[in-house]
């Protein structure tokens, strides 16, 4: 008896230590059952009263996986090129085509960018210094501090995903690294996917911009039309002004014209497009001089035309055109989007804003989002909009533009505001994403898996009857073959599922379905060192052994086959979880618990049983 | 209660015959895999993923017109689970999450009258999809590496041979079975999934571990009856583990069925591979493993003898 002391004392901590672990999880669900059984007025109070009791229980208790309970879950790639793009100086043509033949080789491998881009410098014999650093520094100095960029782009992105995440609400949610420029985001219970997308993509670079005026634009856009017309000679240095004045018809009479007359419309109007294909789809309105129009439908194909890097070159150093971030419905009901003529430098960033707040404007009730600046801020606040009074400034996040109002007065005291917002909803949105900051390189979905509540619900509870079936099986199997061997053996393998749940809730680790899978296989898996042990004991009883030396004998004999045979099976659960994702880590985990717990009550639990049966005079049926 | 009485069945005796049924079984789930392939899930093919519910069932037909209106008439279109639950898949590759909003918006106009839920939506990029194959094919590598290793330290190296020979035996006969099943069985749609690979690497743990067990028979064994020859010896262990092999993997397998049919649809690919997996992993390590063990040691002991002849 004396020996089997220190072991019932083990056995005892274990089993109060998984209770320990496990009444959270249990507090948990009483808190809920409690929760939803109450009506709203109560459940406030209930809820009030217990806080500290509540919330700490569902800190502690097992979790669900996003399998389980319902959410998304989305994996955001930092885009570092773009990134590295937007920090060199003296972008050129070359510069460009190195940029995207590293884009095209780093999406086939998971290398960082960095290498490639020293790799491809280096091949022709270019130095990075010309575009990254000063000039008199070495290739590998610049280098090590385009890495240091980059980690640092990526930590500050998993920054302010957290931060808006945070504002957003979600509750429990996980952020984490992944690798070199990947962040992992949880989201359990989220219903609308579509805004946690929005939130979690938008760069949220707030600029402000100042439009060109009028007669650049249409010099710009007449260009663009006559070069794509044909009517100037491929010309690679420069568009020229002078030779588009030239022209005689003016684009938007003949759109008029085009418009006015119905008999032989259509001849007209593949006459025009052909003519000027820029202007057949960019309209000019009188009010808005500065802007072309884009019906909705013809955005993506202007896009294009716009991106074509022949294109691009006709436009002069200072100039762009950004999108307005929302169409507009003209009196004849058709929507356009504004093509805003802008300068490339931005004259103030969203990196002086300090606080943002959503909010209804009072002119038309319309949503806002009030901005306020920092010091720096507002006095250049102040000094921009003192110089342009009169001329508009666009307020684009993102590269959409939201709105361009015209600059009536200097502005003092750094107060700005987006309008042109459609729901309260967006406003909210804006308001998170301004005040958690800007990622400093945009981020690209890689993967997103999102899973509803009922299809959740439905896992769990086939999960649990499932296991429970399995469970009721293998109990009753091992009593009719073993006897009271057998019901030992069971005994162990219900603290099994209790070390198992424990350690879970222990290791605050997740509960996936796979997880669950795990579970019904241990179930069926931890017998197997008791029948190992069992069918042991029968030979050696049938070799006419007393039965406590059978036992014995049993025991040290099968001790190496159960540690060799659960040893293999634990290794693959390592590797398993090595390069698993997230289901899968849980099935790995609740497989080498699960191991490890059957080895300590197949072996402990079920000889401490037997010693005790014997001591007590009492003979176990070995069946 | 006993099921299996003292047993002393030649087992090694017929391997021969074991051997070519074995190869005859991997030859048609090969011939299988090449001519009619397998499934390969959203995880490793990438591109979008959608299961709708339903509230009225609607024909594949139908909803393939209603997918043709925004251009996915091509998309890959199942029942998943219950009749009114469709799976729509494509490889489609878009920024962000377009292809999703495109297969809501085909459905929300094309069946005005029936609301749907959305049970899962996933979208893998294709770089993603390349890692997790990659990884797949690393982690069942290393597994085999690992036990190789553990068993070469534990035994001998050539136990460790056999009984990795046996795992890729067992791989090869459950690939192949799910490439003859899929499909074929109503109501079993097998796509290689995450946790389908998360099943063979399952399978090779668990299936190794029978195998250790009869060589840790044999080991003990071969201590004892040191003048028996080397066959007789393993013919002995395999009879003395088979009540436990066949107790315990029965049970695992009875567990894995219930897993099967009660565990709902989203875990019965992983259920459908162990189950095969099992069922074969418990003849290879009976049949395979020491059969290979001894064969190799036969060989050996023949060169020995030529050369002392020579």
């Amino acid at each position: 008896m004396r020996n089997q002391l220190s072991k019932i004392i083990l056995i005892v901590a274990a089993v109060a230590l998984a209770l320990v672990f496990l009444y959270p999880s249990f507090e948990d669900y009483q808190h809920r059952t409690k929760l939803s059984s109450l009506s709203d007025q109560d459940s406030v109070a209930y809820f009030e009263q217990n806080e500290e009791d509540i919330l700490d229980a569902r800190l502690k208790r097992i979790k669900l996986g996003l399998d389980l309970q319902g959410g998304m879950r989305v994996v955001l790639e930092v885009d570092i090129l773009q990134m590295l793009e937007d920090i060199a100086k003296n972008k050129d043509e070359n510069f460009r085509t190195i940029i995207s033949e590293v884009r095209a080789e780093a999406g086939e491998n998971d290398e960082s960018v960095i290498p490639i881009l020293g790799r491809k410098f280096e091949e022709r014999g270019i130095r990075l210094s010309r575009y990254f650093g000063s000039i008199r520094e070495s290739d590998a100095a610049i280098m090590s501090q385009l890495d240091d960029e980059t980690e640092k782009a990526v930590d500050r992105g998993i920054e302010v995903v957290r931060n808006r995440v945070d504002q957003y609400r979600v509750s429990e949610p996980t952020i984490q690294k992944q690798g070199g420029r990947r962040i992992i985001v949880e989201l359990p219970g989220v219903k609308d996917e579509r805004e946690v997308r929005r939130l979690l993509q938008g760069t949220a670079k707030l600029e402000f911009r100042l439009l060109r005026d009028a007669d650049i634009s249409y010099k710009v856009m007449k260009s663009i039309d006559d070069f794509l017309s044909g009517k100037v000679e491929e010309d690679t240095t420069a568009a020229k002004p002078a030779k588009t004045e030239q022209k005689p018809k003016d684009a938007l009479e003949e759109l008029l014209a085009g418009t006015q007359t119905s008999e032989s419309d259509t001849s007209r109007e593949a006459q025009f497009t052909r003519e000027h294909p820029f202007f057949s789809y960019v309209l000019r309105v009188q009010e808005r001089p500065q802007e072309g129009f884009v019906e909705e439908k013809n955005r993506d194909r202007v896009q294009r035309l716009l991106s074509r890097p022949d294109v691009q070159r006709l436009l002069p150093p200072d100039f762009e055109f950004l999108w307005s971030a929302k169409p507009e419905t003209f009196p004849d009901g058709r929507r356009f989007f504004a093509l805003y003529p802008v300068k490339r430098q931005a004259e103030l960033t969203g990196g002086v804003i300090v606080d943002a707040r959503q909010n209804v404007s009072p002119e038309d009730n319309r949503p806002i989002v009030n901005m306020e600046m920092n010091s720096d801020g507002s006095r250049e606040w102040a000094r921009i909009t003192g110089a342009n009074v009169g001329k508009r400034i666009a307020i684009a996040l993102d590269n959409s533009v939201f709105s361009a109002p015209t600059v009536i007065n200097k502005i003092i005291g750094g107060r700005s505001q987006i309008t042109g917002l459609d729901t309260p909803n967006e406003a909210r949105l804006l308001e998170i994403v301004l005040r958690a900051g800007a990622l400093p390189a945009p981020v690209a979905i890689v993967e997103q898996r999102t899973v509803g509540p009922s299809l959740g619900e439905d896992s769990v509870r086939s999960g649990l009857s499932a296991s429970l079936i399995a469970l009721i099986f293998t109990v009753a199997f091992m009593l009719v073959y073993y006897s009271t061997a057998g019901a030992a053996a069971d005994f162990a393998l219900l603290f099994n599922i209790l070390f198992i749940l424990g350690t879970l809730a222990g290791f605050q680790a997740t509960l996936t379905l796979p997880g669950i899978a795990g579970i019904i296989l241990t179930i069926g898996m931890a017998v197997d060192a008791n029948v190992l042990i069992n069918e042991r004991v029968r030979e050696e009883l049938s070799g006419g052994k007393t039965l406590r030396a059978a036992i014995d004998a049993g025991y040290s004999k099968a001790f190496s086959a159960i540690i060799d045979s659960n040893i293999t099976t634990f290794l693959t659960g390592i590797i398993l979880y090595q390069f698993g994702t997230g289901p899968v880590q849980g099935f790995a985990l609740t497989l080498m618990i699960g191991i490890a717990a059957s080895l300590f009550s197949a072996i402990v639990i079920t000889r401490v049983i037997f010693n005790i049966a014997i001591d007590k005079g009492l003979t176990p049926n070995f069946g | 209660m006993r099921l299996f009485k003292k047993t002393s069945i030649n087992f090694l005796g017929k391997r021969f015959q074991w051997y070519t049924i074995s190869v005859l079984v991997i030859l048609v789930g090969m011939l299988s895999l090449t001519v009619k392939g397998f499934d390969l899930g959203i995880d490793f093919l990438g591109g979008t993923e959608v299961v709708v519910s339903f509230q009225q069932t609607h024909s594949i037909g139908q909803i393939r017109d209603a997918l043709g209106t925004v251009g996915l008439a091509q998309s890959e279109i199942k029942s998943f689970g219950a009749e009114r639950n469709i799976l729509i898949r494509t490889v489609a590759q878009e920024a962000g999450t377009a292809t999703g909003d495109r297969i809501r918006q085909a459905i929300t106009t094309g069946f005005p009258d029936d609301r749907f839920e959305v049970l899962k939506e996933n979208k893998i990029g294709p770089k993603i999809g390349k890692e997790l194959r990659r990884d797949a094919v690393y982690a069942i590598l290393a597994s085999l590496v690992a036990i190789l290793i553990y068993i070469a330290i534990r035994f001998q190296f050539i136990y460790g041979v056999g009984g990795v020979l046996a795992l890729f035996h067992d791989a090869l006969v459950t690939l192949g079975i799910i490439s003859l099943a899929d499909g074929v069985i109503p109501g079993l749609n097998i796509e290689i999934t995450q946790e389908v690979i998360a099943a063979f690497l399952t399978l090779i743990g668990v299936s190794i571990n029978d195998t250790v067990v009869v060589f840790d028979r044999i080991r003990e064994n071969l201590k004892i009856y040191r003048s028996l020859p080397l066959f007789d010896v393993m013919n002995m262990s395999i009879n003395q583990t088979l009540s436990r092999t066949l107790i315990t993997n029965g049970t695992i397998i009875a567990v894995l069925l219930i897993l099967l049919f009660a565990g709902g649809e989203s875990t019965r690919g992983f259920a459908f591979t162990l189950t095969i997996g099992m069922i074969t992993g418990t003849y290879s390590s009976i049949y395979m493993a020491s059969a290979f063990v001894l064969d190799w040691n036969i060989r050996k002991q023949r060169k020995k003898e030529q050369r002392a002849a020579a």
